[in-house]
């Protein structure tokens, strides 16, 4: 039964979501949520109770894992989910998702990763797709395995199921004292962040493809293998596929199949001055090399900028190889363009500097694609759907 | 002329882009008409003793104590020093060069000792944000920038100077023995710092710094992004 305090806290959200959208403030996602938790703190829980949720987690691909993962249990299942939109992945967005729908028995929450352990507590979820942990944010969130560390103290229950890629070093140490873990694996794969253990810090042995530690971290049997071939998008599709199972969904194989092959990325297509800019959002390493290999056309766009959300170091662009850009005209543009041109000249690419990205798409022409850190990319569907400044939360 | 430039361990020292300071000593060397080699040693190969700039990036905790038993063991960056090399350390570098610091469980363990500077633990928050020096050296454009992200705090003995002082950001977040504020350290040929971005990337002179240790007066070179890249952090951070 709900409270009244919910039913108080839930009135007061809403009101306050619905004058945040008025105002032109975006969609009030966040606000609402605020409001809510103010009212009512322990409001999450109540939200929660009697409900069969899913949490979606990591450094690369949470947002569009979440809403992958919420079509497949939809379509699965037949029933509603209720999910996370716009990215909005902490307290307040994930308060908001909740208290929108409650009789939606099925929920699909994307979750910050320091976020992950008090959503854990308060929502009692009954599976967690771990994606890959990279290299992110490393004002923020410190270091990779501190996030490793963190949900490894939090995952020691036989309550949860955590679906994870048991090719991560990262995620294999997270879950090793977790009750239910469901394992794939993708072949083996070196992980770019990876050279030294987890669990005791020394050097990890790749030399058979696949990693091994004297401590005992690795070599855990998969309870599914997957294609070595897949890219990114497809091994978290997959992840959702079998997180999707676990929740009772019907995923026929020939389906899953196609549902992996046509892994969605996430590109958005940008209009400006009349030319059509597709446009991915790459936010680290990891995600800036996928998306240089998804490159095709002969003019790119780069923007990078460094407030918040993006991380406020830009070191990280000398980690990335951008030999799949020699060649094509390359522009640079946000705030940090001078890091990432100089970066690129020394590479020995030729680049050029745009003030902003209207005069980086005037000086590319026709035949460009872009590539934006995050607040550039916030920035750019700010502009599209005519808001003033960025809105929205984060992957 | 040539000059071989040594990177040590980027798999465990590695974790800030601090090799980004390879490629920019690389790229000025060049620039000047200077051969240069880059030797990329990794772990468990031997570190050899006949470079002239050896380098040592950020990385994690564990990691870093795992790279500084693997250099003590080898010896080998201690002896090239000790005949004449430079080095350029950064972060948890420029901490296992000192003389103590802490391990990954936060006990105090010997450093390789090539300079007199001891990193202590505690737990005031960690410093992460812009920092901004006035370099030590006498030159036109003294102040210089980078990017910390640190928990240790490093105290530099009697007689040993810094690389800079700091103007706006934590740098070794100690007073020395002979001085305040100081951020990092340069003894001789060998330089520590806390400037990540990478440093030699954002500030050309301290690239230009490094290689003159190394190779002596370097011809007049000028990269339009690298001068561009450096005015308009400074500016931005230090208007
Ligand atoms: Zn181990």
């Amino acid at each position: 039964m709900k409270s009244a305090r919910l039913a108080v806290a839930t009135f007061a959200g809403n009101c306050a979501g619905w004058a945040s959208q008025v105002a032109g403030r975006g969609r009030g996602e966040t606000i609402r949520g605020r409001v809510l938790l103010a009212v009512d703190p322990s409001a999450l829980s109540k939200l929660a109770a009697n409900r069969d949720i899913v949490l979606v987690s990591g450094t690369n691909g949470k947002t569009t894992t979440t809403a992958n993962l919420a079509k497949i249990l939809a379509d699965g299942t037949d029933e509603s989910v209720s999910t996370s939109e716009f990215g909005a992945n902490m307290t307040a967005g994930i308060a908001s998702v909740l208290m929108q729908q409650p009789a939606h028995r099925l929920v699909v929450l994307e979750c910050d990763e320091l976020y992950l352990p008090a959503m854990y507590d308060a929502l009692k979820p009954k599976v967690i797709v771990l994606l890959n942990l990279s290299r992110d944010q490393l004002h923020r969130t410190g270091e990779v395995r501190k996030i490793a560390n963190l949900w490894q103290n939090t995952f020691t229950g036989d309550d949860v199921t955590l679906v994870i890629d048991r090719d991560d070093p990262f995620l294999e140490f997270a879950a090793n004292q977790a009750g239910h873990v469901l394992r794939v694996s993708f072949g083996g794969r070196r992980h770019p962040d990876a050279a030294t253990c987890p669990q005791c810090a020394n050097l990890l042995d790749w030399t058979t493809g696949d990693y091994a530690c004297n401590c005992g971290l690795g070599s855990t049997l998969a309870q599914v293998r997957a294609d070595h071939r897949l890219n990114g998008p497809a091994r978290n599709t997959v992840l959702a596929i079998e997180a999707a199972r676990l929740m009772g969904a019907i995923v026929p194989v020939e389906l899953a199949s196609d549902l992996t092959a046509q892994a969605p990325d996430r590109i958005a297509k940008y209009d400006v001055s009349g030319v059509s800019v597709p446009t991915r959002l790459a936010k680290n390493p990891e995600s800036w090399r996928g998306a240089l290999a998804g490159i095709t056309a002969s003019n790119v766009i780069l923007s990078v900028n460094a407030r918040g959300i993006d991380g406020l170091d830009t070191s990280w662009l000398w980690d990335v190889d951008y030999s799949p850009l020699k060649g094509k005209t390359v522009i640079c543009t946000g705030q940090r363009r001078l890091d990432a041109a100089y970066r690129l000249s020394v590479q020995g690419i030729a680049v050029e500097v745009a003030q902003d990205f209207a005069h980086a798409v005037e000086i590319a022409g026709s035949d460009v694609e872009a590539i934006a850190s995050y607040t550039a990319f916030q920035d750019l569907a700010a502009a599209q759907l005519g808001i003033k400044g960025a809105t929205g939360g984060r992957s | 002329m040539s000059l071989t430039i040594v990177r040590l361990y980027h798999d465990l020292l590695g974790t800030y882009g601090d090799q980004g300071n390879a490629e920019v000593l690389v790229h000025r060397a060049q620039a000047r008409g200077i051969d240069v080699e880059l030797v990329e040693v990794t772990p468990h190969e031997p570190v050899p003793t006949s470079g002239d700039i050896y380098l040592l990036g950020g990385g994690e905790d564990g990691p870093q104590t795992v790279a500084l038993e693997m250099l003590r063991t080898d010896g080998g960056l201690t002896a090239a020093v000790n005949s004449g090399a430079s080095v350029f350390a950064v972060c948890a570098g420029f901490q296992l060069i000192g003389t103590r610091l802490p391990n990954s469980q936060g006990r105090t363990i010997d450093g390789l000792g090539l300079v007199d500077v001891e990193t202590i633990y505690t737990d005031e928050p960690r410093c992460v944000g812009e920092l901004v020096i006035r370099y030590s050296q006498t030159i036109t454009q003294p102040i210089m920038t980078g990017f910390e992200n640190h928990q240790g705090r490093s105290v530099l003995g009697a007689g040993v100077t810094p690389l800079g002082h700091v103007l706006s950001g934590i740098g070794n977040g100690r007073d020395g023995v002979d001085c305040v504020r100081p951020e990092g350290v340069h003894v001789a040929k060998v330089f520590g710092t806390y400037m990540h971005g990478p440093a030699l990337v954002r500030n050309p002179a301290l690239a230009d710094a490094v290689l003159e240790g190394a190779c002596g007066p370097l011809a007049e070179y000028v990269d339009e992004f690298a001068e561009a890249l450096a005015a308009e952090r400074r500016t931005t951070l230090w208007p």
